[in-house]
């Protein structure tokens, strides 16, 4: 952050003119990411909280002005109350225990720290200047160069855990443990979703459609249409719309009328695993013999339902999967279910791998099933789950009708794949 | 009835299940599939002898905006026409270690729920660079006696997009405004090849230029033209040109006559026969069988010669 500040303060001066310097500083809360936990020996996850919650705290020059912490379970399932207040409780004894507000920066006059901010900035530039020479952002986006590189990123860390080139504590290394006491009590350490909270949220949003003024909610629409089509201000219709009472799902509907939907590009293709060695070669070899099998090479079809935006698990198993032979159709995040099984069943897919980190996999679950059982395809295409899924759910996802669910303790890809090909040489079999 | 002839009726009201389960029959390269196939076509003829279908080629470089393209081209013509029937075949290149393959391109593709009108399959280019698939023929065969048109979209990288050619009734190249090295790319062979060219994204600054580039080029590169070849604008962003470009592609379909693909046979029994027997093959359906052409019409249709075709290798090895 300190690399970030300081090249901010330059771009904001140099190429956007900015000459008050109080309008430079640059003014940022984090939300700390929570790629780094682990679902194996979750108790360690306090302590890599604790060390990011510093990152953003110990220097006074890049430090955040709000800072959200993720709790220690959140490779587990959601957060309950309880765990977003222990992480509450890590920032309040910082700020008041501690007298790390009471000092100028610690880390002024560093020879480590500057010369690391140095060649952060010297590469961060290099990238800013490249993503320049592409247009600017927007085509950086719209071409998928950005996506891929995230997608590049997370594929090496995946290989490289995987490889054991990169220690993960309690995952791939010192894996033996006692079991954690956390995880005991009756709900076993874990958020599970209150099932009347679905069916309360439909209720207000009956009420809510039932007691407004129909008329003013259609006009308001039409207003806000017409806004989008002929490029004036969204604001004042919107604020019209927000009046009416008219809800969130009809006022992006509207505009998705105007606008179409956007899909961004996935950034999977084109992309390499650095996994290889014997068991690759025998997956190969194995998908091979299924493909002559089944007449085809086996097919997945990845899909993320839903409109959580955590993609990592979805990309680096679409990337695996080509990585062994599969053929795989993937679109990206943010599908309906009813999207994901039609595409299956237009690709006459073998397999549907789905990954849902929000909570919601058993009404997914039955949605996925329910559809393909429409198209009469529940017994030719398998379904496999992977995500943020409690233990105690597994079994309702078998009864659902799941083959394998897969969870952030299953971070060997090719255990994974291996998985998948041995149900569906099994399925082949049958 | 059978649990194949239940298929095939299924199919012919474009059940999507149905039409995907037949689809991967005719890209099945067990020699069992062939007698199945056989029994598939002989059913769909047997209804279906004024069937009219149009096979379009869809075909541009990389990141020239082809799939998003073909979405809302299709979604015009289905409004259009309330009778129309669509199915797109999107071929995508192979890893060569993996032999996997990444499909994207149902990524641009708008979702319409329930909508049998429009069906939409990806397929892996296997072995071949860029170009068709394998299969991509068989599946073609199959999909015309169901579809009122194919549209296959193929990624051109190369030689490889001479294929389409081959397997299509037109050939729409979709460009993006060029720079300097693309109009070099453009002279290597691929301008010969379309019926109509696409100069996407036509709201970019540089497309004026490109156009006029692209326009005077034609009489060099494509001395056998008559008529220079239609040049399309379009841009999926604004809209422009889409309507014109959607008439283009709906005339043709108007214009079809028949759907078998008899004509095309040949050549892509010469290919099968190379995929499938390399050199030796070529040189018994060569030498000892007079050519493609002539050793299907002693034949009973496509799929008896390549039945027939196994034997005719070993009597000739013996």
């Amino acid at each position: 952050m300190r690399a970030f500040g300081e090249l901010w303060d330059e771009y904001t001066r140099d190429r956007f003119g900015v000459k008050d310097e109080k309008y430079r500083r640059f003014r940022y809360g984090v939300q700390v990411n929570s790629l780094g936990l682990t679902e194996s020996q979750p108790e360690n996850n306090a302590w890599r909280i604790l060390i990011e919650a510093l990152g953003v705290t110990l220097s006074r020059d890049a430090r955040a002005r709000a800072i959200q912490l993720p709790a220690w379970n959140e490779a587990l399932s959601l957060p309950r109350p309880w765990d977003q207040q222990w992480s509450l409780r890590l920032q309040q004894i910082l700020a008041y225990e501690t007298d790390l507000l009471e000092y100028p920066d610690l880390f002024e006059g560093s020879v480590v720290v500057r010369s690391k901010v140095d060649e952060l900035k010297a590469q961060a530039r290099e990238e800013i200047e490249k993503i320049l020479g592409m247009g600017g952002v927007i085509p950086a986006i719209e071409s998928g160069y950005l996506k891929s590189a995230l997608v590049r990123s997370m594929s090496e860390r995946m290989s490289a855990i995987n490889t054991g080139e990169q220690i993960v504590v309690g995952l791939n290394k010192w894996t033996d443990g006692l079991p954690s006491p956390l995880l005991g009590g009756e709900d076993g350490g874990i958020f599970t979703l209150d099932e009347s909270a679905a069916r309360d949220a439909i209720e207000s949003l009956e009420r809510t459609r039932a007691d407004r003024d129909p008329q003013r909610v259609e006009a308001a629409l039409e207003a806000l249409k017409a806004a989008a089509r002929d490029g004036s201000s969204m604001m004042e219709p919107s604020i019209e719309c927000a009046l009416a009472r008219v809800t969130t799902g009809e006022w992006a509907g509207a505009l998705r009328e105007v606008f179409g939907e956007y899909r961004p590009a996935t950034g999977v293709e084109g992309q390499q695993l650095g996994l290889s060695g014997d068991r690759v070669d025998a997956l190969r070899d194995r998908i091979a013999k299924l493909a002559d099998r089944l007449g085809h090479r086996p097919r997945i079809v990845v899909g993320k339902p839903g409109l959580d935006g955590h993609s990592n698990g979805a990309e680096v198993i679409a990337v695996s999967a080509r990585h062994v032979g599969f053929d795989v159709i993937y679109s990206g995040i943010r599908l309906s279910p009813d999207e994901i099984v039609q595409s299956a069943v237009e690709e006459d897919a073998d397999v549907i791998g789905a990954s849902v980190l929000s909570g919601s996999h058993l009404e997914l679950a039955q949605q996925i099933m329910d559809r393909l059982a429409e198209y009469g395809a529940a017994e030719r295409i398998a379904v496999v789950f992977g995500g943020i899924i409690p233990k105690g759910d597994f079994d309702k996802l078998a009864a659902i009708g799941v083959r394998r669910v897969f969870t952030p303790s299953d971070y060997e890809l090719i255990d994974i794949m291996e998985s998948i090909v041995g149900l569906l040489e099994s399925n082949a079999a049958a | 009835m059978s649990e194949l002839d239940a298929l095939v009726e299924r199919a012919r009201t474009l059940d999507k299940g149905s039409v995907a389960r037949l689809i991967s029959l005719f890209e099945d390269r067990r020699p069992e599939a062939v007698r199945d196939r056989v029994r598939v076509l002989e059913l769909l003829d047997a209804e279906g002898a004024d069937r009219r279908c149009a096979v379009l080629g869809i075909t541009g470089t990389p990141g020239s905006g082809k799939s998003t393209l073909v979405s809302a081209l299709t979604g015009r013509m289905l409004a259009e026409r309330d009778d129309l029937s669509i199915a797109v075949v999107a071929v995508d290149p192979s890893s060569h270690v993996s032999g996997g393959s990444l499909l994207g391109d149902r990524t641009r593709m708008r979702f319409v729920p329930d909508e049998r009108r429009l069906f939409f399959r990806s397929q892996a280019s296997e072995t071949d660079l860029g170009g068709l698939g394998p299969s991509s023929f068989q599946v073609c065969r199959l999909l015309s006696r169901l579809f009122d048109c194919v549209i296959i979209e193929t990624v051109g990288i190369g030689q490889s997009e001479a294929d389409i050619r081959h397997l299509a009734d037109r050939v729409y190249l979709v460009l993006q405004p060029l720079g300097g090295d693309e109009v070099q790319f453009l002279k290597a062979g691929i301008i010969e090849v379309p019926h109509v060219f696409v100069l996407n994204k036509s709201d970019e600054p540089s497309s004026e230029t490109s156009y006029h580039q692209l326009r005077s080029s034609m009489w060099l590169a494509r001395p056998f033209d008559d008529e220079p070849p239609p040049i399309h604008r379009t841009s999926a962003t604004t809209g422009a040109g889409l309507e014109e470009l959607a008439g283009d592609l709906l005339t043709t379909i108007d214009s079809a006559t028949g759907c078998s693909l008899t004509e095309r046979e040949p050549y892509f029994f010469e290919r099968w026969v190379d995929d499938e027997w390399g050199r030796v093959g070529t040189r018994v359906l060569v030498d000892e069988l007079g050519g493609a052409a002539a050793y299907l019409s002693a034949c009973d249709g496509y799929d008896r010669a390549q039945l027939d075709f196994g034997d005719r290798v070993r009597a000739s090895l013996s």
